[in-house]
């Protein structure tokens, strides 16, 4: 659908209107279709593959998130190459009526995301949130120099990365610090991703098992060759959480991840490990057992996530730690 | 004692905790437990919110093994869970905690059983859960009463659920209360109105408390009337024996009904809070106004659909309300004068729940309708709690073309299309929150018999005169004397 020279938000949107228009006669006898949007979802993708890989999420994070999703993928160097819309249907389970969400599509090269951002002005659904989702790593190691996402920033209300696989933790922190004392919103899946583990920890202290000025001590015990995000997302929570404890890095064996948590009270020590079938095992101060750890698919973390727009005082305690 | 607050909690992220413990359910082998209880205990399971070592404890008269009450277990799950397939190694792991337990509940052997199946389960918390037959309610409570399965370790808890009707009449009620009290704690009582664990319910709280623009209009000035329409286009299917002792008034209108309508109109408590909650729709249930001996015939209908006295265990002289309707008022400065019409009844045209709030009409009509006609029409607001649960908001529009010809038009906010593609059934809601030891959604004794103080005389009346029944064709909307009630008021029922 049109090239550089031809692509015009105004157009964008009015191809939108005919097809949701057609749509609608095209499924007129079988329950027609609802047109759901909560929020405008921007996912700048890696390349053409991963853009291919986004399409599919996004189809599954609408069931619970309606979006106008935009991908973006770089594609060749300077201007805006192509756009072109989609939408995405599923119909609820015994239900004859399908819900859909909208898309669209843009190859742009990564030094046409300026223009790119003029353009998401007009596309971005009016008085609905938009979440900006940088996917790769290549970004969380920019350091403090504008990278080519740089334009796409001020437009979010809330910008999503990833740093489960960043060499350097200390400098995506940095990165993600730096954007935060900006004033842009910032979410990392990693921390998503360690939802399961502090619940279970967090459990402890609901279930009396551990009363918070009992703990003297705590370790965060990573696998891998070095430090991850993760490991000092959860040791940063830990020392906000209890600030009278000491609280430790320490490598273990096995691949990158978490590994253990260990809290130390001055006569007992309480661990959570990582078991085997997703589970954690929970043993130490009169406990003993295993919890089942949620999901960590991409899919279930971008849920998560996108279920929480506002401020996420805990999360930026974390990080600013 | 003051609650130590969790350091770790983040409420953004994580879902309320629900604590190691067992759930005892009598009644294991009924219908509620097949199609509602074990569905939604195997859905907590999935969701993964139940504890590994959460376990459950069947019981019913019905002698058979642990193996042979999973199986069953399991083919009620594959038949009546909402949500598509089984997970069958999910259904493994979550079985090897059923356990089930045969007895006749008014044997003192059952309880000694029990209390040696949780004592060997090893779980300090155990919620029982009354899914019999309301008149083994109180023979249960003194059984688990007397073998001290009711006594709690230090530091754990131990609940009662009780399941719908609480009592036949207030008096009962009041008895049957007594007893409990003699068990559990009122607030260890949770008394389960499944109508106030559905989304929709809880959101009216959302709509009126959470926005600013209806709170404004939500009175006397603006409320014309409210209609809260529970109808089914279903029969007693089989129910008949237990329908006909109890008809539409104490099935649908005592309880879930009253509730709703507490809900519709309470005023705003102080904090979001369980009691803070209750006791604000308590006080509107003592708000309603009790309606005098004389005033009966005007305000409440009962009907009774042709058909209904050939039913399968149905007394073929049977004065049963199969359709009830009544007009409440609601003695405070906000709805003072404001009827609320209230209707349920089976083998009506369609299943459908809503909440109609009409609004006054404009005061004066600038406009022609459609029919050319010089005239306003009243702004609804509907409340949809099933089948398809959202909000719609009924208003003019202008419509297209030369002239200013106005049609009504909707607006409609749907559950299942915003928020993605599951709400959580109202027995998964209020089964953690018996879990968790939120009674927020469950009803207090004083809101048991404030809402058969309503009802009362009404149930007085009818149960001293004869009905010429059956009233009402099936697929109608019950009898003409409903639509007459209300026309007498000047209003007339919304039949869509």
């Amino acid at each position: 659908m049109g090239t550089a020279s031809a692509i015009q938000p105004e157009r964008i949107l009015k191809d939108l209107q005919q097809l949701w228009a057609q749509m609608a006669v095209d499924q007129a006898d079988s329950g027609g279709v609802l047109r759901a949007c909560a929020m405008t979802l921007v996912v700048a993708a890696e390349d053409a593959a991963d853009a291919e890989r986004v399409r599919q999420t996004v189809g599954v994070l609408m069931h619970n998130h309606p979006s106008r999703a935009v991908i973006l993928h770089p594609g060749g160097s300077g201007s805006v190459l192509d756009a072109r819309i989609f939408a995405e249907c599923w119909k609820p389970f015994g239900k004859a009526q399908q819900i859909c969400s909208e898309g669209i599509e843009i190859t742009a090269g990564q030094s046409g995301y300026s223009e790119v951002a003029k353009f998401l002005v007009p596309l971005r659904v009016p008085d609905l949130p938009v979440v900006l989702w940088c996917r790769g790593t290549q970004v969380l190691m920019s350091g403090a120099e504008p990278g080519p996402l740089e334009p796409l920033f001020a437009l979010a209300d809330k910008i999503i990365f990833n740093s489960f696989h960043v060499a350097d933790a200390d400098s995506a922190l940095q990165f993600l610090r730096r954007l935060r004392a900006r004033g842009r919103r910032v979410a990392d899946l990693h921390w998503t991703h360690l939802t399961g583990w502090r619940e279970v920890l967090a459990h402890l202290f609901d279930d009396r098992a551990l009363r918070p000025e009992e703990v003297k001590g705590s370790q965060v015990t990573f696998g891998g060759p070095s430090v991850t995000t993760g490991a000092r997302y959860l040791a940063a929570w830990i020392r906000t959480a209890l600030p009278g404890a000491r609280v430790s890095l320490a490598s273990g064996d096995g691949p990158p991840g978490l590994r253990s948590v260990t809290l130390s009270t001055a006569s007992d020590h309480l661990t959570i490990a990582l078991g085997s079938d997703h589970c954690v095992e929970v043993s130490g101060c009169g406990r003993h057992y295993r919890s089942l750890l949620p999901l960590a698919s991409e899919e279930a973390l971008m849920q998560e996530e996108l279920g929480i727009l506002g401020p996420d005082p805990v999360y930026e305690r974390a990080l600013s730690a | 004692m003051t609650e130590v607050r969790n350091p770790f909690a983040d409420p953004l992220r994580f879902e309320r905790r629900v604590p190691e413990c067992a759930i005892v359910i009598f009644g294991a082998a009924g219908d509620l437990a097949k199609r509602k209880l074990l569905p939604a205990l195997y859905r907590l399971a999935y969701d993964r919110r139940l504890p590994a070592s959460f376990a459950i404890v069947g019981n019913s008269r019905t002698a058979m093994s642990d193996d042979e009450y999973r199986q069953r277990m399991h083919d009620a799950v594959k038949q009546f869970s909402e949500d598509g397939e089984l997970d069958e190694e999910l259904w493994k792991r979550f079985a090897a905690n059923l356990h089930y337990v045969a007895g006749d509940v008014n044997d003192p052997q059952l309880y000694a059983a029990l209390k040696g199946k949780v004592n060997a389960i090893g779980q300090a918390n155990v919620l029982f859960y009354l899914s019999t037959q309301p008149s083994y309610y109180e023979v249960i409570v003194d059984g688990i009463g007397h073998s001290h399965l009711a006594a709690a370790p230090e530091g754990a808890w131990r609940r009662l659920i009780v399941e719908k009707p609480f009592g036949h009449d207030l008096e009962s009620a009041k008895e049957l209360n007594a007893r409990i009290h003699a068990v559990f704690r009122e607030e260890d009582t949770y008394r389960i109105d499944h109508y106030l664990g559905k989304e929709t319910v809880q959101n009216i709280l959302a709509l009126r408390f959470g926005n600013g623009i209806f709170e404004p209009l939500w009175n006397r000035r603006y409320v014309n009337h409210v209609q809260i329409t529970a109808a089914e286009s279903i029969g007693v299917e089989g129910r008949g024996g237990y329908y006909q002792e109890a008809g539409a008034l104490r099935d649908m209108i005592q309880n879930h009904l009253l509730q709703v309508m507490a809900t519709v109109a309470m005023e705003p408590s102080a904090v979001f809070e369980p009691d803070a909650v209750r006791d604000e729709r308590a006080k509107l249930l003592r708000s309603i106004k009790i309606m005098r001996p004389e005033e009966v015939d005007q305000y409440a209908v009962a009907g009774q659909y042709k058909g209904f006295r050939q039913e399968p265990g149905v007394n073929p002289d049977a004065q049963t309300d199969t359709y009830a309707a009544g007009t409440f008022f609601v003695d405070n400065w906000r709805w003072a004068g404001v009827p609320f019409f209230i209707r349920s009844g089976k083998r009506l045209p369609k299943r459908v729940t809503d909440i109609a709030i009409q609004f006054n009409q404009a005061p004066l009509a600038l406009f022609r309708s459609g029919d050319g006609e010089q005239k306003t029409r009243p702004n609804l607001l509907i409340l949809r709690i099933q089948p398809e649960e959202g909000i719609s908001l009924l208003f003019l529009s202008k419509e297209p073309g030369s002239g200013m010809r106005l049609r009504p038009v909707s607006m409609d906010f749907n559950y299942g299309t915003s928020f993605g593609e599951r709400s959580p059934s109202a027995y998964e809601t209020l089964l953690v929150d018996a879990m968790v030891g939120d009674p927020t959604l469950y009803t207090r004794q004083d809101m048991v018999e404030a809402s058969w103080t309503v009802i009362q005389p009404i149930l007085e009346n009818w149960n001293n005169r004869r009905f010429d029944f059956p009233n009402y064709e099936s697929g109608t909307w019950g009898p003409a004397e409903a639509d007459a009630m209300i026309a007498k008021l000047g209003r007339q029922w919304r039949n869509s």
